[in-house]
């Protein structure tokens, strides 16, 4: 289990972690979704220790992470795929990452057996991929069967058999009873493996749910409805909180009502419906939503904008 | 792929309830929290993988080896030429008898400057690499009260900077033996004086690798260590000599470069450090940016 409490960095002038409070709890896969620059890496470099909070606490399962007796035992993290000497070998890597807590050989062979570094265990890093050095990252993040895994970004570079295989281990790994913190600024890809979401924006925690709740909750359910009678139920539906929208003949989405609600009221009223469907918000659209107001990095190119006189003699 | 994979990780988990907070071990899985943790000597087992396997420190050690073997014995003989030369100068040949053996003697260490050089800025960059590498949120995270790994890592360094010249001291003097016996210059490397040369040298490169190393902690950066520590043994010496004035003659006796000589020297030469006070000068030049680097080391963000 992982707890922040007022969590906060900041540098300079800025802060990139503001105050932020969450629990990760053991035996699930928890995301934590962001755009980029939202503050995952540095609250996760405050989880390992490595970058020291400017106000409030982190601990892991009950102590900060450098209190632990045997820390690589207690959590194993990919903090960057390149946190590595670049010139050393995979498995003289792990071989001294093992050597600090008489991790036994057999075990670092496992780990590159289980992330399928076998064929480049003894080569350079600096020739690696970056599928193949996130794969080195996730290796040094097993060496100690931890009982707590943090990744970051563990996807980015993998090849798609890759990526499945990190959804699969992960899942896994909270199956055994882990505690599993994921990051990524890839909704799609929380919607795959995450149980249990934190969003975090601009430094601030923007929602903490589990990914049901967020997926339903937050993007409001919405229904489209075909009937042969759209003006006498859409009468028959007006209620507070309840909104028709006419998008085609024949066609309503209703927004704030189950389809049994709309089901009961079509029924009661004598009309007749032949398409019932129920519309899920995508959690990209949830998140796009939860987080269009704290992107800090806008893109500048927006379809539609004026165009400057000046530059426009480039075309001719 | 994926179920080969997550086969082999051991099934011994299956008890294990999701009792995370409770640190004393009941519910929990075999291995995590009560297992063993960095001590001493595996922190500097771990350092000692990480710095016999990287090639480019291999290279680094090996061409001290083989710059101060072949100063050695380019010295021994030029010694031989310059002695010969003094042979058909009858007053020369009484100067040379009076102090023959001392020629001699330092013969050995005469790469000294070279060996310095290297193991220093290897001293520099085995810690400033950890940190243009990204390889210390590796090293910090296995190790987070950081400092047991910069002594591991400062034990390595001075012990090999040590045995490495130590022993390359004394092949360039096997290496000399032979040479100077032809011009009939006699060095005997078990003499009091070759063995304190040789120890008193070792110990003064182990030094300029640990002002190295503390030099990269502080700076973590490659060049602008490396540069550092050359302006303090290089630059500095001649800056000072060069800058006019009382202060700068004595404040000159007082750099980390220019304590060597008094520690070797057979006897007190005028001008300066006695051998105490040469000793305790080094002394401060290694212990203070090693207790600075060490205080900002636990400081700082990694």
């Amino acid at each position: 289990m992982i707890e922040a409490q007022g969590l906060t960095k900041v540098y300079g002038d800025k802060t990139a972690v503001g105050g932020v409070n969450f629990t990760v709890q053991a035996g699930q896969v928890t995301g934590f979704l962001g755009p980029n620059g939202a503050g995952k890496s540095t609250t996760m470099r405050m989880i390992m220790g490595l970058d020291t909070p400017t106000a409030g606490t982190v601990t892991v399962n009950g102590e900060p992470f450098a209190r632990h007796v045997a820390p690589l035992r207690e959590i194993g993290a990919l903090l960057d795929a390149k946190a590595v000497h670049t010139s050393r070998s995979a498995y003289n890597h792990l071989l001294a990452m093992a050597a600090t807590h008489s991790i036994p050989k057999k075990r670092v062979h496992e780990v590159i057996e289980m992330t399928g570094l076998a064929d480049v265990a003894r080569k350079k890093v600096k020739g690696f991929s970056l599928g193949m050095g996130q794969r080195l990252g996730i290796a040094a993040a097993l060496l100690g069967d931890p009982q707590t895994i943090i990744l970051d970004e563990p996807v980015n570079g993998l090849d798609p058999e890759g990526v499945v295989w990190v959804r699969n281990l992960v899942k896994f790994l909270a199956s055994e009873g882990r505690t599993v913190f994921l990051s990524s600024h890839l909704m799609s890809e929380m919607a795959l493996t995450a149980d249990h979401l934190i969003v975090i924006g601009r430094g601030k925690i923007i929602a903490d749910a589990p990914i049901k709740d967020i997926i339903t909750g937050k993007g409001q359910s919405r229904t489209r409805v075909r009937t042969d009678r759209p003006d006498q139920l859409m009468h028959a539906l007006a209620g507070a909180g309840v909104s028709v929208e006419v998008q085609d003949y024949e066609l309503l989405e209703v927004k704030g009502l189950d389809p049994r609600q709309i089901a009961r009221t079509a029924l009661d009223h004598q009309v007749m419906v032949y398409e019932l469907t129920p519309l899920q918000a995508s959690l990209e659209e949830a998140y796009m939503e939860l987080t269009k107001d704290e992107v800090e990095y806008h893109s500048l190119i927006t379809t539609g904008a004026p165009v400057p006189a000046q530059s426009g003699g480039n075309q001719s | 792929m994926s179920s080969t994979t997550l086969d082999s990780t051991p099934s011994r988990r299956g008890a294990h309830t999701a009792n995370g907070a409770d640190s004393g071990g009941a519910g929990r899985p075999a291995g995590a929290g009560i297992g063993p943790g960095p001590t001493f000597l595996r922190v500097l087992n771990s350092e000692f993988i990480k710095f016999r396997t990287l090639l480019s420190t291999l290279i680094l050690l090996a061409s001290t080896a083989v710059v101060m073997v072949g100063f050695g014995a380019l010295s021994a003989w030029g010694t031989g030429q310059f002695a010969d030369a003094a042979a058909s100068d009858p007053q020369a040949a009484e100067a040379m008898a009076a102090q023959g053996g001392d020629l001699a003697v330092t013969v050995p260490t005469s790469g000294i400057a070279f060996a310095q050089l290297i193991l220093g800025s290897l001293g520099v960059l085995l810690m400033s690499s950890e940190f243009t590498t990204g390889m210390a949120r590796s090293t910090f995270a296995a190790v987070p009260k950081r400092i047991p790994a910069f002594i591991a890592k400062l034990v390595v360094v001075m012990v090999s900077a040590f045995v490495l010249t130590a022993v390359s001291t004394y092949v360039a003097g096997l290496v000399s033996v032979p040479i100077l016996d032809n011009y009939g210059l006699k060095l005997d490397l078990g003499s009091s004086q070759s063995v304190k040369l040789l120890l008193v040298n070792s110990a003064y490169v182990a030094a300029v690798a640990a002002i190295g190393m503390a030099l990269g902690t502080l700076i973590r950066n490659s060049a602008g260590g490396i540069m550092s520590l050359v302006g303090m043994f290089f630059v500095a010496p001649i800056a000072f000599q060069l800058i006019p004035g009382d202060f700068f003659v004595e404040a000159r006796k007082y750099l980390p470069g220019n304590t060597i000589n008094p520690l070797t020297a057979v006897e007190h030469v005028p001008d300066t450090l006695e051998v105490w006070q040469a000793a305790l000068v080094l002394g401060a030049w290694v212990l203070v940016p090693v207790v600075l680097a060490m205080v900002l080391l636990k400081k700082r963000d990694v």
